[in-house]
């Protein structure tokens, strides 16, 4: 037990600072942003290679719904689509999203993870948060076991049918004031996966969705960018 | 001196004659109404004749007629006798009261009238055995006792295995019955008589006697490892007996060992009180582990009873050692812990077994596997039972935490004692009784929280709670604990009555209830400050009621005043505020918040059925697990079957605990006695020339003996 | 080599018409043979590969695939079942590894397998869906077509002992675990038995994909499980180049080497990561949390997605990738390894933790190649199954490496794998970067109709996939059978008397993905 403890110790402080701006596509792959593009042309061309329709042709303008793509990647090659580096990627579900949580809940959040239909990779990254690089616990940000001492309902996947009770019944047991951050482009708007006969689309579809935090899958800085607007850590309009 | 308790007693004894009578000659369907109120009203004159006896003192002995041989029939009452007469009609009338509508449960296949005529029968022998004042009388009665009691566990003569438990018990009673009686004609040689000064026997004899009175009485009050009949008896006979036979004979046992080994031949060699000591706690750790580990309800509560029994004769086993070594106050201390656990016992025993039984009549199980949620169908019986399940778990300010608390200060007193051996004997009988109190917590929060909280488990019959009279019963039992719990200081010196028997005098209520402000002349006056305290917590109540005070206390000399001091009474009091006060300020933090009232999180199953809960089985299998040396359970089946090669279909797992007593003296026992009969019938081949040479042979030996007698 | 066998094959089923193509046995056959031709493959240490079932407007047919253990070769026996009696004989008798895939086909086409001991509740669960639902017939066609239905559920239990519960584990449970349920047959302490039951996350992924174009199917394909993108999505490449046949420049082949394998390493490191974490030992699991994220890290920069997804591309890669920025990320991948290495000595001399996974979920060589297990899982019991070597597809005939196997098959023997592939991964990598031809990575994709399989070694074990596209590009059927199908069905095998403690132990060494499986 000794060795581990001095060789954590002399692994040193792996944290890094929370960025602030735009990151290399090693932290995160980006999402696509509204392009004005040279011709219509070029923007029905773009919208065509979308296979979510998460790029849709207004005039030259190619509109980008950020809950609809799924980084698959096809638009990027493409001469002018603009990409947005930064990782502020959260915003609220809708119109009737709450506010975000009082803040007695600023330095201490605790959130239940439910997976209701995810690839993995959201998951993933979510385990990520608790590695040095992120260390989610210097924020205040706790993963807690149960929904009954949770204060944020962190949902991942598309919301599939056989999952479905036990979303619901997890919102249910959480006490009030909660909070649902959907997180993943299939939390946001079923992904790939749905609307089918599986999966919904969206989170939105079963629990009362706040906070929204596109891309696939969106990248830890993201995520934490989510959980401390929440909280009210951090604060900027998060309505679209 | 005056003949009332001794009238009142005869009159009890009468009544439960009439019954008997009335029970013959009325129609079986009144049997129950005859047994209630008989058996209501004897044992009500009983306890009240006891009462009387332990107010005024006994009564003198009166012979009733004289025998050629036997001597003297004597009856006549006695403190000590009065105090097991009160215990036992404390179990009675509730009992009584309990068995008027529980009958119905048998009125279609057994005969109410003959349960009624044994149950009489039972209650007139066992007023008796406290009056019987010589040996005739006593095992004339304590005949009765046995033969009464082992019909009414047979009571449900159709189940072979009740006959079995009956036959067993009575089997084994009758052995100890035989040692029993062996030391009493031992301990008082030349008289039958119980009066006159005890006698003080030599080495050899004293052990003699000691050990065939304590190992015989014994086998009644369920010592062990001579107990193999009373885990088989107690779950099979019908509820109410059960409550008596824990309750009232198990008492009695114990009032046999008092009555040779403390007050015909005292016992005055320390190491015979510390084998008591050992065997009692023994007795108390291995019954609460079977307690533990089982899942029939009234099992369960047989097993405890072992463990309530070792609690008591640990407590009486300091206080031989004590009185041994003439230490008479702290014998005291002892005996009036066994005393008052031996209570406390009767009362939550008493009511466990009412409230198990009325569970079991009501649901038609006993499993602990398959009730469940009893509280939302027999709410009132599930408070009642409670109580109890407080009571034995110890809980202040019930009554078992009374007497165990006790039991431990007496144990603690072995700092009086020098020699080494005796200290460490405490000390371990100390830690093997702390490791059972916290297994008998264990074994009620499993039979609460399994059987009466939680799921229901299985289908189970449409029902009402309990009648009332049933109720009744338990109701006066719930109160006899609770009034054991918070009054000690009242109880105490009905106690200390019951020792003058023993002691000559009263050791208990001057050391444990000292009278509070005013010095004694022994110990050294209490510090200002300790009494100002005490005064302003209202101590001086004592003062203008009818007993002490309020506060348990041994008081100390002047660096140590006060040795040890307990009050359930204030405790209870400052409990209720303490509750009330929380309650208060949660309601005034609160008072603007809503609490968040949800289903129980069950890991986002929505439909959970009752087997993915746990049983009881799984509650208790750690303490089954952690103790298997002490099980050392038979694997009767361990199969896996599979289905197509590789499809499990059933793992097939049976294992049987046979009890520590049984596994390790019974069966070996009978299988000795078995071989050697086996072994003596090949002697009988029927050819005539063996039996020729058997005649010579035995000739041969009857000459040679008579030879070498010859001067 | 097949050629041997196919005349074999005709001597002892004379009037079955067996053809050789590709490397590959086709024979139409009735179901009354299927039986004995199970056993028979089984014998030869032939493999279920996977079973697919297709219904359209024509009827209603079962494909059976194995493969060959010892030399490469598929076997496709194909056999039509009457769509109104919707009958086949089961082959659980003769090859347990078949058993979740008949019981998938009757939960979602409703056909009956004679014989099967435990058809039902599956992948519909029973107690939402009626058991004869048929989700993937044809006429099914939106959620409104398979309303739910809420009644009651038992599940099905063994242990008879007095006093036996389940305890339920899920499907919600731990911090972030996968969604499943974990019923363990137990007294208390001790767990008898523990089956799982999982499609708590079933997204359809089959069903949707029908009406998709190729290249829409290749998202599903590499989102069935997020942490093995390239290795699910390899397999379904190849299945559509295979069926429509497509040409694969050879730098492309190289590259999507280059890529598995640097998933595999990452996905590794999560792996260990996750025994590490299963085991509380805090440090060690920083310290491999740190070494995976710099591994996403790597991937994020070299391809712009830190998961690898939209790297590849039926017909080779979306883009290509110079020759600089390889050699880059070999060598930082290369510097990781010096990082791991000390890692990995540190944990085999770490006696706590080899207490925890010593003897922990043991599964026997003989149950791993009953059940047909795939993947490190597999190796650490001393069968090496590994799609690379035994059906090279791809450029992997062409790379040097080794498979290293282990022989204790406990959670110890599963670690040391997960290390000495890591190894051999960087190997790989190394080799390809060195012998990179030039030229395009893409190539025209045209379309047509047809069908065929394709497979792959994912990080977790053999995946293989079928396709049938039209002639438009759209796809009719899409068959997925990822690795952890085939390896939760041995799960079982591994959870036999255990302590409950061990129960994140076992699960987090046998290295399942709930999402692969649910699909």
């Amino acid at each position: 037990m000794k060795n581990w403890f001095l060789r954590g110790l002399a692994a040193g402080i792996r944290t890094e600072r929370l960025p602030d701006g735009n990151v290399s596509t090693a932290l995160s792959p980006g999402l696509p942003k509204t392009t004005e593009h040279a011709s219509e042309e070029q923007a029905k061309a773009l919208a065509a290679v979308c296979p979510t329709d998460a790029i849709r042709a207004v005039g030259s303008i190619g509109e980008v719904d950020e809950d609809r793509c799924v980084l698959c990647m096809r638009c990027k090659g493409r001469d002018g689509q603009r990409w947005r580096r930064d990782v502020t990627w959260a915003h609220a579900a809708n119109a009737n999203s709450q506010d975000p949580l009082e803040s007695s809940f600023r330095k201490s959040l605790h959130v239940r993870i439910i997976d209701a239909g995810d690839c993995g990779s959201c998951l993933n990254e979510v385990a990520q948060l608790n590695g040095p690089s992120y260390n989610l616990h210097r924020v205040g940000v706790f993963i807690t076991p149960t929904p009954r001492q949770a204060d944020v309902l962190l949902v991942v996947g598309p919301a599939t049918r056989q999952m479905r009770d036990a979303l619901v019944a997890a919102y249910e047991a959480m006490p009030e004031p909660k909070r649902v951050v959907a997180v993943g482009a299939c939390a946001a708007s079923g992904g790939v996966f749905g609307p089918s006969l599986m999966s919904a689309a969206g989170v939105g579809e079963i629990i009362p969705v706040d906070l929204v935090v596109p891309g696939c899958p969106p990248p830890p800085h993201a995520i934490i960018d989510a959980l401390r607007l929440v909280c009210g850590q951090t604060k900027r309009a998060v309505h679209k | 001196m005056t003949a009332l308790p001794l009238t009142l007693n005869l009159w009890a004894i009468a009544i439960c004659v009439l019954g008997v009578d009335f029970a013959l000659i009325a129609k079986e369907r009144l049997a129950p109404r005859v047994l209630a109120i008989a058996c209501c009203a004897a044992a009500a004159l009983s306890f009240l004749g006891g009462a009387v006896c332990l107010a005024v003192g006994p009564s003198g002995d009166v012979a009733l007629w004289t025998f050629p041989v036997i001597g003297s029939i004597t009856i006549g009452t006695t403190t000590m006798g009065s105090w097991f007469a009160c215990v036992a009609a404390l179990v009675y009338v509730p009992t009584s009261l309990f068995t008027l509508r529980y009958l119905e449960r048998y009125a279609d296949n057994y005969s109410l009238r003959a349960f009624a005529i044994w149950y009489c029968a039972l209650l007139a022998a066992i007023i008796g055995l406290f009056l019987c004042r010589d040996v005739t009388s006593f095992f004339i009665d304590w005949e009765v006792i046995a033969i009464a009691s082992a019909l009414l566990v047979a009571f449900e003569w159709r189940h072979v295995r009740n006959a079995r438990a009956a036959f067993l018990m009575l089997g084994m009673s009758e052995a100890g019955t035989m040692a029993a009686l062996l030391a009493m004609l031992l301990a008082r040689s030349g008289s039958l008589w119980f009066g006159g000064p005890p006698t003080v026997l030599g080495g050899a004899l004293s052990w003699a006697v000691f050990l065939l009175a304590f190992f015989g009485f014994g086998v009644k009050a369920g010592l062990l490892p001579i107990n193999s009949w009373l885990p088989r008896a107690h779950p099979l006979a019908p509820g109410n007996i059960s409550a008596l036979l824990s309750g009232v004979i198990l008492n009695v046992g114990v009032y046999g060992i008092v009555l040779v080994n403390m007050m015909l031949a005292p016992s005055h060699i320390p190491v015979q009180g510390l084998v008591v000591m050992v065997v009692g706690a023994a007795s108390a750790l291995v019954g609460i582990l079977y307690a533990t580990i089982v899942d029939d309800m009234k099992a369960m509560l047989a097993y405890s009873s072992i463990e309530n029994i070792g609690i008591v004769i640990t407590a009486l086993g300091t206080a031989f050692v004590f009185t041994a070594v003439g230490q008479p106050l702290l014998a005291g201390i002892g005996f009036a812990a066994a005393m008052y656990h031996l209570a406390n016992h009767s009362a939550y025993k008493g009511l466990l077994f009412l409230g198990a039984s009325t569970v079991d009549m009501k649901l038609g199980t006993r499993s602990m596997n398959a009730l469940g949620g009893i509280i939302r169908v027999l709410p009132i019986t599930t408070a009642l039972f409670f109580i109890g399940v407080l009571g034995i778990a110890a809980i202040p300010p019930l009554n078992g935490f009374v007497s165990e608390w006790m039991t431990f200060q007496a144990l603690l007193r072995s700092a009086e004692l020098a020699p080494l051996t005796f200290r460490v004997t405490f000390a371990l009988c100390g830690a093997v009784l702390a490791l059972t109190a916290a297994l008998t917590v264990t074994c009620f929060v499993k039979v609460f929280g399994m059987s009466f909280l939680g799921w229901q488990r299985t289908e189970r019959p449409k029902t009402s709670e309990a009648s009332r009279s049933m109720l009744l019963g338990m109701g006066l039992l719930g109160l006899a604990c609770l009034a054991l719990g918070v009054l000690p200081t009242y109880v105490l010196p009905v106690i200390g009555r019951a020792s003058t028997a023993v002691f000559g005098s009263d050791v208990v209520t001057g050391t444990l209830v000292p009278p509070f402000f005013k010095p004694a002349a022994g110990p050294a006056p209490l510090p200002a400050d300790f009494v100002a305290t005490f005064h302003a917590l209202g101590a001086q109540l004592g003062s203008w009621l009818p007993g002490r005070g309020l506060v348990v206390m041994l008081r100390g000399g002047a660096a140590n005043p006060v040795v040890f001091a307990m009050s359930t009474t204030y405790l209870c009091l400052i409990i209720a505020l303490l509750l009330l006060i929380t309650y208060g300020l949660v309601r005034s933090v609160t008072r603007a918040r809503r609490a968040e009232r949800s289903k129980t999180w069950t890991g986002g199953m929505t439909h959970l059925p009752s087997e993915m809960t746990y049983t009881a089985t799984g509650f208790s299998n750690p303490v089954r697990v952690i103790f298997d040396a002490v099980f050392d359970p038979t694997e009767v089946e361990n199969t896996r079957e599979t289905i197509h090669h590789h499809f499990r279909s059933a793992i097939r797992r049976t294992r049987e605990d046979v009890f520590l007593s049984e596994r390790l003296v019974s069966d070996p026992l009978t299988h000795a006695v078995r071989s050697a009969a086996a072994f003596l019938a090949r002697m009988h081949h029927g050819r005539l020339s063996a039996y020729v040479g058997y005649a010579l042979g035995t000739l041969l030996v009857v000459l040679a003996i008579a030879s070498a007698a010859q001067p | 080599m097949l050629n041997a066998v196919v005349e074999h094959l005709r001597t002892i089923w004379p009037d079955v018409t067996w053809r050789e193509q590709h490397q590959t046995i086709y024979a139409d056959v009735d179901p009354q043979y299927l039986r004995a031709m199970a056993k028979y493959f089984r014998a030869q240490q032939w493999r279920i590969g996977t079973i697919v079932a297709r219904e359209n407007e024509r009827g209603l047919d079962v494909r059976y695939f194995f493969y060959a253990t010892s030399h490469p070769g598929w076997l496709e026996l194909r056999v039509e079942v009457d769509s109104n009696e919707r009958k086949l004989p089961s082959l659980t008798n003769v090859a347990i590894a078949a058993d979740w895939f008949e019981r998938e086909i009757e939960d979602l086409f409703s056909v009956r397998f004679s014989d099967h001991p435990r058809l039902g509740d599956f992948v519909l669960h029973n107690d939402r869906w009626p058991e004869d639902l048929g989700l993937m017939r044809p006429q099914v066609q939106s959620a409104a077509d398979v309303p739910e239905q809420v009644r009651a559920w038992r599940p099905k239990r063994v242990l008879e002992e007095e006093g036996a519960f389940v305890m339920t584990v899920g499907p919600v449970y731990s911090g972030d675990a996968e969604s499943a349920l974990f019923l363990l047959e137990t007294v208390g302490e001790d767990v008898v038995r523990a089956v799982p039951r999982l499609f708590f996350k079933y997204r359809a992924i089959e069903k949707i994909a029908e009406g998709r174009t190729i290249h829409d199917v290749l998202l599903l394909a590499e989102r069935c499980n997020g942490t093995s993108a390239i290795g699910n999505g390899l397999a379904y490449c190849q299945a559509v180049e295979r069926a429509v046949d497509i040409p694969l420049p050879a730098r492309a082949a190289l590259l999507r080497v280059f890529f598995a394998e640097l998933e595999r390493v990452r996905h590794h490191m999560t792996s260990i990561r996750e025994i590490c974490a299963s085991t509380a030992l805090q440090v060690a699991e920083s310290q491999a949390l740190w070494i995976e994220e710099q591994l996403l890290r790597i991937s994020g920069e070299l391809t712009g997605h830190r998961y690898l997804f939209g790297v590849l591309a039926i017909g080779g890669l979306m883009t290509d990738y110079d020759r600089g920025t390889l050699d880059n990320a070999v060598a930082e991948v290369s510097a990781l390894m010096a990082q791991v290495e000390p890692l990995r000595k540190a944990l085999e001399s770490a006696s706590s933790f080899l207490d925890r996974i010593e003897q922990v979920g043991i599964v026997s060589g003989e149950s791993a190649r009953t059940f047909e297990i795939v993947g490190p899982f597999a190796r650490a019991s001393g069968v090496a199954a590994d799609m690379r070597a035994v059906q090279p597809y791809g450029a992997y005939a062409d790379v040097l490496f080794d498979v290293p196997t282990e022989t204790e098959g406990d959670g110890y023997a599963r670690l040391r794998v997960l290390f000495s592939e890591m190894v051999q991964s960087l190997r790989i990598m190394r080799g390809v970067v060195a012998d990179l031809p030039s030229g395009s990575v893409t190539s025209d994709v045209r379309v047509g109709a047809g069908s065929a399989l394709g497979w792959s070694e994912a990080p977790r074990g053999a995946s293989v996939q079928w396709v049938e596209c039209d002639a438009q590009g759209l796809v009719l059927r899409y068959r997925l059978t990822p690795p952890s199908f085939r390896n939760w069905h041995g799960f079982h095998v591994a959870t036999e008397d255990f302590a409950f403690q061990d129960l994140p132990i076992v699960l987090a060494t046998l290295d399942l993905s709930v999402a692969e499986n649910d699909r």
